[in-house]
């Protein structure tokens, strides 16, 4: 038995149909492969450290199972989120964990839970600049 | 005999005398034999992980943060998967 974690990064305007319908398209593919699905958990939305496909945000989910054929639902899991959900999904990795290993994990704080803007990078490591307050905008394009 | 006298000024063997005295503390690699800090070091904790980038989000040296060879591979190899996933920057941008 080989547990795996699939972190999946999907595109801002993801509708909640498309995020069932990702679920359960997982869900099929572990079951095909003789698995199980463990969890399937939405992180929310997040501001990406850098633009993907000029996207400036992004939805995380965090996906577990576990299955006898260790080589065959990795390979499953990678072609349907490469190739199916390609339009919806802008990354994703697959990632194998120790069957010891606690499945408690900590994430940094979405949007959702705190809205001020202050997951920014600068803002947390340059608190004490003395730029003035504007000068975050500078990377938006016009 | 008289005791052989070192004359030579070496810069290696300055450094490793100041090391020795004291200027500032041994380093010490925070990982080691702390499981609790151990399991801070995950792809998906980026917070955590970005005290280990510079302001330009280059990875920090081992020479400065302080970490054994084994934690800082660990570590940069954890930085690399998050950058991946866009949960951390592979550079901050001028501003």
């Amino acid at each position: 038995m080989v547990r795996y974690e699939a972190l999946v990064l999907a595109v801002p305007e993801i509708t909640a149909d498309e995020v069932k319908s990702i679920e359960s398209q997982l869900g099929k593919a572990v079951v095909e492969k003789k698995g199980t699905l463990l969890s399937f958990e939405r992180w929310g939305k997040y501001r990406l450290a850098y633009p993907i496909n000029k996207n400036d945000y992004g939805v995380y989910f965090l996906a577990r199972f576990e299955s006898t054929e260790p080589t065959a639902i990795t390979e499953e899991v990678k072609n349907l989120f490469a190739v199916k959900l390609h339009g919806v999904v802008m990354r994703h990795m697959v990632t194998k964990l120790e069957l010891d290993q606690s499945l408690a994990y900590q994430r940094p704080q979405s949007l959702e839970e705190a809205p001020s803007r202050e997951d920014s990078f600068f803002k947390d490591t340059k608190s004490d600049s003395h730029m003035s307050d504007d000068s975050d905008d500078s990377d938006d394009q016009d | 005999m008289t005791k052989k006298i070192k004359l030579k000024i070496n810069a290696r063997l300055l450094k490793k005398r100041f090391r020795k005295q004291g200027f500032g503390g041994a380093k010490h690699c925070r990982f080691c034999g702390s499981p609790e800090q151990n399991s801070f070091v995950d792809y998906k904790n980026s917070v955590f992980l970005r005290n280990f980038l510079t302001e330009r989000g280059k990875i920090l040296p081992s020479r400065i943060s302080g970490n054994c060879s084994k934690h800082q591979r660990a570590l940069s190899r954890n930085i690399r998967k998050s950058r991946t996933m866009a949960l951390m920057p592979y550079t901050a941008s001028f501003f």
